[in-house]
């Protein structure tokens, strides 16, 4: 038996992880495109509070962040989230960037922080709302930072993905990737259908309390 | 005091020397979070010959990479070939997983020990000896991510095919491998999974693990239900699910007896298109891959003739007498100075080469070892000895230990002395020898500012040189102490000795324990809290010891009783210092604003954008580093004229050892931190500035 450890002490291990795991997996509910987006109400890094029924009538994005994140920096060294943020906010998109990283973990910030970090790498979010608790994540089941939401004016959730094609933390492939975001944006600004609406997520995943 | 130092400073080396024995693997590319190798299940290769190769991780614990779906976050590794043309890539064969849920998020990953088998076959034109290479890239995350990549070379001769020493390792991939499954897997629109077949109701349980993303969700409940000749899984489809789609993946089954078997299912349908893992990119590799397993050329330069680089050693060595990091030893040496003025001439004469012959033996022994460090393979740089915590955590506990005996808190001697004549009475050659050495160890990881260049041309030297470059250092080093031994005449303005070597002496211990908090402050950079609080406690039960042992020493009644509790009170000491993992629990954040992580890649791609860029490579051990960021690199005008200029700066912390800053090191003809390159703007080469900067020449450096 010893000598299997590779496939059967794995599978054991595997399966006790899995029969734990479900507890926590099961609550999660993830939102559906062409449904009304999750509610929230949440601080933001000035101490003001942001709701998603104030946002009504605007295309909203939602980028979920963590400074430490490979992947997260792979956007923000190659200035490839700035754009993202600039075109989108110039057109009348509101923009928000979400740290639900719990206390302790990283990618966690305060507000003082938050802004520091915004004002360095020159990002330029609407708000950048705190989520210490992972409330907001869990509610639109934020897997990754970069994870990438976009919700219409109508309060439906529009796309929910990746922000491009090429799963990988190095900034030469932005270029050569399908941007899925940009597009996803840009067709709901426009009033068109988003063609691609349910993209793989990829990155580092939320550091969410446990 | 002289007495305890051989007995430490052999212990020190001991502990190095065992550290350095687990890196005999060839070629691995190694981070504290993963040491990677590529093996093959064969030494030798023919035309024609089908060869098993295999990606082999060796994690820490806690870290984990990812399966071939890494499920909700993560990446899986990803592999370039460079091998002949036309040789036929197979990909990874993958083992099964494990689940991992942190909350929401439930990925696929590998822990421990793992081996990613797949297969390349050569065409039968190829030439032998065959090279074979790989560029991969993983990515490993434990609480947070780091991607890591490496190359990796394998060379082939011709011969018949025998198995190598990694065979078994392949053998056992093979049998732990999921095996096609017997069974006839269906799926329905509604997600359910069903297996038909003769022994179906052997099946207990089961985990379904799909191939690739989004046709189910990763971390929702599988329930099992039996019946109709049938095993069923109810699936929860994801979002790109399509029951037209092949569903395919790994499914993991206990049977009713308990064993467990683990199966590759696919159901009919269009299989998915799913990018390889292993792609053959090229003949061979490109002659400028960055990579820790590729050494370039130097490109400063050619390397300083012989006798030139003895003599910059030799001054060097010198200088490095007036570099921060000796200041500690400075006490040891001023001590031994307030003794010469007693000692007959010729015996001053000895304790002087003695020094200096501890300095020299000390310098080599160090060359040797880091020789024979390279040679294993091993990416090791100068002042490697202070990337191990477990090194500083000793340091540390040394040098407490000397600051209490200058202190007076305890005396070697074992006798009772009166303490004005205390050290001047019967040091030993031994303890001059000893304290050569322990002057080395703390000194060397500053390289002084003539000594980069001299170390990194002595390391590529034939061994004779090398060796003859190291004792130049080392003479140097000990030239002050030589001359006053030599040249009597200036051993008479030394003061005579008095009441006052005792306050001296007392007054040097702080410097001692300044240096103990330094090094404890370097191993909480390398080890966090954990480490620091162990090396306190040890410097606390040593602080005890010594109290017990002076008490004895000061003529109680039943002396004996308290040299035995001062032992008992010492041993734990040891065990405290082996508390501290020698693994560091977690990359250093970049707290610095404007300041990025050095990467090769990052590097590069700056470059070929045209950006001009600054790049600092340091460590929290070099103390010289430190003051040049204080004086120069941190002060306002330098850091607003990189602002201005948009000039990037790159940081590399060497505090524990990363192969891709060694490399770096290395292309610039160094050994050691501190190295500061200026990259231009659009190309232009590169800047090496000097190893001591001053705001002016930073500035006149980059072209302010």
């Amino acid at each position: 038996m010893k000598h299997l450890l590779t496939g059967r002490g794995a599978l054991t291990r595997g399966m006790l992880a899995i029969a734990l795991g479900l507890a926590g997996a099961c609550a999660l509910a993830a939102p559906k495109v062409g449904e009304p987006a999750p509610a929230f109400t949440a601080q933001d890094s000035n101490g003001r509070t942001v709701t998603l029924a104030g946002l009504a009538g605007k295309t909203v994005v939602m980028e979920w962040t963590n400074d430490g994140c490979p992947y997260v920096a792979k956007w923000y060294r190659s200035g490839g989230m700035q754009a993202l943020q600039r075109d989108a906010t110039a057109r009348g998109a509101v923009w928000l960037t979400v740290a639900s990283s719990a206390p302790g973990e990283q990618g966690h910030v305060d507000g003082v922080t938050a802004n520091r970090e915004m004002r360095d790498s020159g990002a330029v979010p609407t708000h950048f709302l705190l989520d210490p608790k992972g409330d907001i994540g869990r509610a639109y089941a934020a897997q990754v930072t970069p994870h990438m939401y976009v919700i219409a004016p109508d309060g439906t959730l529009a796309y929910m993905g990746g922000i491009d094609s090429i799963a990988s933390a190095d900034p030469a492939d932005i270029p050569k990737a399908e941007p899925f975001a940009r597009l996803a944006i840009e067709a709901v600004l426009d009033g068109r259908k988003v063609a691609k609406p349910v993209t793989r997520p990829y990155g580092c995943s939320v550091k969410y309390a446990n | 005091m002289k007495r305890i130092l051989p007995v430490l400073f052999a212990a020190l080396l001991a502990s190095l020397s065992s550290r350095c024995a687990l890196a005999l693997e060839s070629a691995p590319v190694v981070s504290p979070r993963a040491k990677v190798t590529l093996v093959s299940s064969v030494d030798t290769a023919g035309p024609d010959a089908a060869l098993e190769l295999g990606l082999r991780f060796v994690l820490s614990p806690g870290w984990h990479i990812y399966w071939m779906n890494p499920g909700d976050a993560g990446q899986a590794p990803a592999i370039d070939l460079y091998a002949p043309d036309a040789s036929v890539v197979s990909d990874i064969r993958w083992p099964a997983p494990k689940v991992h849920v942190d909350g929401p998020v439930t990925t696929f990953v590998h822990e421990g020990n793992v081996l990613l088998p797949f297969g390349i076959k050569l065409p039968a034109t190829t030439t032998l000896p065959v090279n074979v290479a790989a560029k991969a890239r993983w990515l490993v995350c434990k609480d947070i991510c780091i991607p890591e990549e490496g190359v990796f070379r394998l060379v082939f001769p011709a011969g018949p095919a025998k198995p190598s020493s990694a065979a078994p390792q392949f053998d056992a991939a093979r049998v732990a491998e999921p095996a096609p499954s017997p069974y006839r897997a269906t799926v329905g629109a509604d997600g359910t999974l069903s297996l038909r077949g003769d022994d179906v109701s052997r099946i207990a349980s089961a985990r379904f693990f799909p191939a690739d993303w989004g046709m189910v969700e990763h971390g929702a409940a599988q329930p099992a239900s039996a019946g109709d000749g049938a095993f069923r899984l109810a699936l929860t489809t994801g979002p790109a699910f399509d029951a037209a789609q092949q569903l395919a993946g790994v499914l993991l089954i206990r049977d009713r007896d308990g064993a467990e078997r683990a199966q590759w299912i696919a159901t009919a349908g269009t299989p998915a298109a799913r990018a390889a893992a292993v792609r053959r990119v090229a003949d061979a590799l490109p002659a400028d891959v960055p990579g820790a397993m590729n050494p370039s050329p130097p490109t400063s330069g050619p390397a300083p003739p012989f006798l030139h680089a003895v003599l910059l050693a030799l001054a060097g060595g010198v200088l490095l007498n007036l570099m921060p990091c000796v200041f500690p030893v400075l006490a040891i040496k001023a001590l031994s100075l307030t003794k010469m003025g007693t000692h007959a001439r010729a015996a001053v004469r000895m304790q002087s080469l003695a020094y200096g012959a501890g300095v020299t033996t000390t310098f080599m022994l160090l060359a040797m070892l880091l020789l024979a460090l390279r040679a294993a393979g091993t990416q090791a740089g100068w002042g490697f000895q202070f990337q191990s915590p477990l090194f500083v955590a000793a340091m540390a506990v040394l040098l407490s230990a000397i600051g209490l005996n200058l202190s007076g808190v305890f005396d070697i001697s074992g006798r009772v002395v009166h303490a004005g004549d205390a050290l001047a009475a019967r040091d030993g050659l031994s303890g001059s020898f000893f304290t050569g050495a322990l002057a080395v160890v703390v000194a060397t990881p500053c390289t002084a500012p003539f000594m980069g260049g001299a170390i990194a041309a002595a390391l590529t030297a034939p061994a004779g040189q090398t060796l003859a470059i190291f004792a130049a250092l080392g003479a140097g080093m000990a030239l002050p102490y030589l001359l006053l031994g030599f040249f009597p005449a200036l051993a008479q303005y030394l003061p005579r000795p008095g009441s006052w070597t005792l306050r001296l002496k007392q007054a040097l211990a702080f410097p001692m324990y300044g240096a103990a908090v330094w090094l404890v402050w370097v191993l909480g950079k390398q080890t966090g809290a954990d480490g620091v609080l162990w090396v306190l406690i040890a410097i606390v039960l040593l602080a005890l010891a010594a109290w017990l042992f002076g008490v004895a020493q000061s003529g109680a009644a039943r002396a004996g009783v308290w040299r035995l509790a001062s032992v008992l009170a010492l041993s734990p000491v040891f065990v405290a210092v082996g508390q501290i993992p020698d693994l560091p629990s977690q990359t250093a954040a970049q707290g610095e604003d404007g300041v990025q992580a050095f990467a090769p890649q990052r590097l590069a791609q700056l470059r070929a954008e045209g950006e001009p860029v600054f790049v600092n490579m340091t460590a929290a051990w070099c103390v010289t580093c430190l003051m040049n960021e204080k004086v120069a690199l941190s002060r306002p005008a330098v850091r607003q004229a990189f602002e201005q200029q948009g000039i990037h700066y790159l940081k590399g912390d060497w505090t524990r050892a990363d192969p891709a800053i060694t490399e770096f090191l290395r292309a610039h003809g160094r050994d050691g931190v501190p190295l500061y390159v200026f990259f231009p703007p659009d190309g232009a080469p590169p800047v090496v500035l000097p190893q001591i900067l001053t705001e002016g020449i930073v500035l006149e450096r980059i072209g302010t």
